[in-house]
């Protein structure tokens, strides 16, 4: 049987076919949300103190970029060797990866980079500004004088660095032990800032008649004298023989590369980083050390990580003791101790202490340093409190002698004394005192403002010199914002060492160098949130074609073709580090 | 020559043989070992074809709708669970007149998990578009896929080739491998009427208002019954070239039946014993395999059946509500002939359960000593359990 109305009838193949082109339709009129690219701040950038772009370093990195990794490294700090070997990495714990598998290791990737430029002999491209005519003195050579001479370099100033010891570099020539930070790194950043036309007079203490000198020949002064002097005890028997500075035993050893040789037990009193310089020195010049804290182990100040290293090489830590009073005898000394107990929390999540009531504790010991902390050598270095005149940055102070700018930073302004906190006051300075050359004194504090990486304390150089990343907003991509569907679980790269043998028998340097691969690898494992790093998702996922690719060489972003986009989302939700924003579109 | 095979390789050799230049398939059992063995074609190059890893079946249908539009021969495999998430695609391929072929060996449907024999996957798709021809034996099974390949480009549908879950996917049977030679001559490159040409762009398949709409899909139905006339012509080239002859239906012994069992897939085999065994004792039997679904061959099967006095459909497969899917089919196509026969509907052999030659005969005693069927599907060698879930009403 046949259905009836067919047997005389032509039925062609039908489908549905269309010579016009489908552009004729633009899809881009349904639209009521509108995807757009905007990057954002990636949490290790808004804590790292010098604002590194770390997610575009990382993608530079894994592009095998690593020149152009590097220069963006000096762009923000003239010291990526230094800091990708001391820095205390709060970039590593703010890692969005770290609530997913472990943060990334940025440190590690730093220092390849800065070691991988040095042994190529790269010469960075820096952008120097035209002279502006204008000359700062800077007192002190340490990372914050540095960095400030450095960039004013950059901006165009001609830069004087007053130094009162024989040799540049502060603390980090000083008190940075050589396991942890080797001497020719140190040099080879130095020779590269003065490459720039700083000049570096060193042996040239100012006090505070040579700082007046200075006001009639230079237009600014920056003060980044740091903290030389050990805080004392301030018990008796302090000035006993065998009680010495800790930073002048890490000073000491430093000039002198020969290490004395040290025997016996050695009490080393505090619970900062130059204790544990100290302790760690102390056992590799052949003594045992141990530490004496006053409050428990997790509230010392020192970085988890030394701390860690120092007990693994055999450094002990006697907590929750106090030194009441120390008294010499025949071949040592001998330290009274108070145990403490904890007695509440403070507001800083460390133990308050208090006596507990048993005897003190009497232990003798060949030697005692001394290392509870520094403060400045000179009391017109303090800067501690600020007048209504002052501009109060995020890392320097700006103050007026008159209409004479003079600019305090390193740790006599920084919250946390720190390297790379003193490098960031440096750089903060550089821009506070251009700001104010250029279009005075009134738009300081908010062109600074302006250069605010995130919501943390740290500027950016970049921002301030309106790059790109003056396009990135300050909301701070968080791990929820991440679509992790689109990375594996992959281990992170440990930090290769040395041996503990090959360690506490000398003062190699204990961190050992990565290969390209291995870098390449490790850096890989960042999301590089906020940031387009062209993995083209976007472009794959538009169902209307409308992403446009610019195959620039410089990349930039992606565009979008609003007369096609629907504003269907798909390229924000597939977007895998929140580099794209969708916003409802605008009536 | 003859090489004994299973049936799966009997479908990868025609698809060789018929010189597919794209494959895309998601392994499924029971009919993996088609597309393993396609695969391993294209690795070593004896077929020239690509051969697309997809993370589904709809995938693999979407890629060959793709593939398909732009003119080349196509080709993929699946089972139960696969194809029913094809089924969009299904209705996208007939719609858009893509002559893509499918292997599609019956599995049962989930749940209860059950990888053997059941209808029910590809009854489900009656209604898609599709061509369906179900298969006897590893013979049928080649010869069938090569036939289909001609089928769909002649009349622009895709086309199914079923086989039976292990029965014949997975059992081995002397196969007769024609020439490379011969099948070229029987099934010579495709010649698509349309395709996406980059230097003659045009859209496929964008909006078609009520204006339009129903010219297109009485277009398909027009092809589709076409398609009858089409593969008995086909049928005939075949035989001609390779000495093998099939039909879209296959009487025996109903000439002179009082009782004819219709049969389709592998059950026919054995129903052919029990036909020979119940005429040596006298009694007037006959068979009708049903090879092709659809298009219904509607015409030949009156033909058959309207001379007979009752006919009893062994169905594999249920339709929930109604019964054994064929045995509706068949009620259908005689529901107009004067005095048509009584049609009995048996359901047998669901999830694999063996159909052996005992439960054929049960039926056709049961189809003689019955006057009239009384319920629209009788279902075989059902077990009383009694420590199922007991719900009210039931």
């Amino acid at each position: 049987m046949k259905n009836s109305n067919r047997s005389n009838m032509c039925v062609p193949l039908l489908i549905p076919r269309s010579y016009k082109t489908s552009e004729e339709n633009k899809t881009g009129s349904w639209r009521f949300l509108r995807p757009r690219y905007l990057e954002k701040t990636a949490p290790c950038s808004s804590v790292c103190p010098v604002g590194q772009d770390i997610p575009r370093i990382q993608m530079l990195t894994v592009q095998g970029s690593f020149k152009e990794a590097w220069e963006l490294l000096l762009s923000e700090n003239p010291f990526p060797g230094t800091c990708g070997r001391v820095c205390f990495h709060p970039c590593e714990s703010a890692c969005n990866r770290l609530e997913f598998d472990e943060a990334v290791a940025i440190r590690m990737i730093e220092r390849f980079l800065a070691d991988t430029a040095t042994r190529y002999e790269l010469q960075p491209r820096l952008n120097k500004l035209a002279k502006k005519g204008k000359k700062v003195a800077i007192i002190g050579s340490g990372p914050g004088g540095l960095s400030a001479a450095y960039f004013l370099a950059l901006l165009g100033y001609s830069c004087d660095v007053f130094e009162s010891s024989n040799k540049p570099g502060g603390m980090l020539r000083w008190a940075i032990p050589f396991y942890r930070l080797p001497l020719k790194v140190l040099e080879e950043e130095i020779a590269r800032i003065e490459s720039l036309g700083v000049r570096i007079f060193c042996n040239h203490h100012v006090e505070f008649e040579k700082f007046k000198h200075l006001r009639s020949n230079y237009d600014a002064i920056f003060v980044s004298c740091g903290y030389q002097k050990g805080r004392r005890l301030n018990i008796p028997g302090e000035e006993s023989p065998g009680v010495e500075d800790g930073l002048t035993f890490l000073r000491e050893l430093k000039s002198d590369p020969s290490s004395p040789s040290l025997h016996g037990s050695v009490a080393v009193i505090g619970g900062g980083n130059t204790a544990i310089d100290v302790a760690r020195s102390v056992l590799r010049c052949g003594a045992k050390p141990v530490i004496v804290y006053r409050r428990r182990k997790e509230d010392m100040r020192a970085f988890g990580e030394e701390i860690k290293m120092a007990l693994d090489e055999g450094v002990r830590i006697e907590e929750l003791k106090s030194p009441l009073k120390i008294e010499k005898k025949e071949s040592g000394v001998i330290l009274t101790l108070q145990k403490m107990k904890v007695a509440g929390i403070d507001e800083s999540g460390r133990a308050a202490i208090e006596p507990d009531n048993t005897d003190p504790e009497i232990v003798s010991y060949d030697r005692v340093f001394v290392a509870i902390g520094t403060e400045p050598s000179e009391p017109w270095y303090v800067c501690d409190s600020c007048s209504g005149k002052d501009i109060k940055l995020y890392n320097s102070v700006m103050r007026f002698d008159g209409q004479f700018p003079v600019i305090f930073g390193g740790d006599l302004t920084t919250e946390a004394k720190t390297v790379t906190n003193a490098i960031a006051s440096g750089k903060e300075a550089a821009m506070a005192l251009d700001v104010l050359f250029r279009i005075g004194k009134d738009f300081v504090l908010p062109e600074i403002s302006r250069c605010r990486v995130g919501n943390g304390l740290s500027v950016s150089m970049e921002i301030y010199l309106n790059g790109e990343r003056k396009n990135r907003v300050s909301h701070v991509v968080s791990y929820a914002e991440i679509n992790t569907d689109y990375f594996n679980l992959i281990p992170r790269t440990p930090q290769p060492r040395l041996l503990r043998e090959e360690r506490i028998n000398s003062f190699s340097e204990i961190d050992l160098k990565i290969s390209g691969s291995v870098a390449m690898k490790e850096a890989g494992r960042c999301f590089n949130c906020g940031i387009c790093n062209h993995c083209d998702n976007c472009y794959l996922f538009c169902p209307e074609i409308a992403v446009k690719r610019q195959d620039s060489e410089e990349g930039g972003l992606r565009a979008i073709n609003y007369d096609y986009c629907k504003g269907c989302g798909l390229c924000v939700v597939e977007c895998p580090r929140n580099a794209m924003v969708l916003e409802e579109e605008s009536a | 020559m003859k090489t004994v095979m299973e049936g799966s390789h009997a479908v990868a050799e025609a698809v060789k043989l018929a010189r597919v230049q794209v494959i895309s398939a998601y392994p499924i059992t029971p009919q993996t070992h088609i597309v393993e063995r396609l695969s391993e074609y294209c690795a070593d190059g004896s077929l020239d074809a690509k051969f697309l890893r997809v993370e589904s079946e709809h995938s693999a249908m979407a890629a060959l709708i793709g593939a398909s539009s732009t003119g080349v021969r196509t080709f993929t495999a699946t089972s139960s669970q696969g194809l029913a998430l094809m089924h969009e695609l299904l209705h996208w391929a007939s719609g858009a007149r893509l002559p893509i072929v499918m292997a599609e060996v019956n599995r049962a449907m989930a749940p209860g998990w059950n990888i053997w024999t059941d209808q029910t996957d590809s009854l489900s798709q009656r209604d898609t578009g599709w061509v369906q021809i179900y298969c006897e034996d590893g013979q049928e099974a080649l010869d069938r896929t090569l036939q289909a390949f001609k089928l769909a480009e002649s009349v622009n549908l895709p086309a199914m080739v079923i086989l039976d879950a292990f029965f014949l996917s997975h059992t081995y049977e002397p196969v007769d491998i024609p020439d490379q030679a011969k099948v070229d001559e029987f099934l010579p490159p495709y010649e698509p009427k349309f395709l996406l040409d980059p230097g003659n762009p045009c859209a496929f398949n964008q909006l078609a208002p009520p204006d339009v709409y129903m010219e297109m899909r009485f277009s398909i139905q027009t092809a589709m019954e076409s398609a009858i006339g089409v593969l008995e012509k086909i049928q005939n080239d075949f035989s001609e070239i390779f000495d093998r002859s099939y039909g879209s239906i296959e009487p025996v012994e109903c000439d002179d039946a009082d009782i004819i069992l219709v049969t389709s897939g592998t059950v026919t085999s054995t129903c052919r014993e029990v036909i020979k065994k119940l005429r040596s004792d006298g009694e007037k039997v006959g068979l009708l395999k049903i090879s092709l679904f659809r298009p219904f061959p509607g015409e030949a099967v009156r033909k058959v059946l309207s001379r007979t006095r009752k006919v009893a459909v062994v169905d594999r497969n249920c339709s929930f509500g109604s019964g054994g899917i064929f045995a509706q089919e068949i009620r259908s196509a005689l529901c107009n002939v004067p005095d048509h026969p009584l049609v009995y509907g048996y359901v047998a052999g669901l999830g694999g359960r063996d159909i052996t030659p005992e439960l054929l005969e049960d039926i056709y005693w049961q189809t003689k000593n019955t006057d009239f069927p009384e319920l629209d599907s009788f279902w075989m060698g059902i077990r009383e359990v009694k420590d199922g879930i007991i719900c009210s009403g039931s």
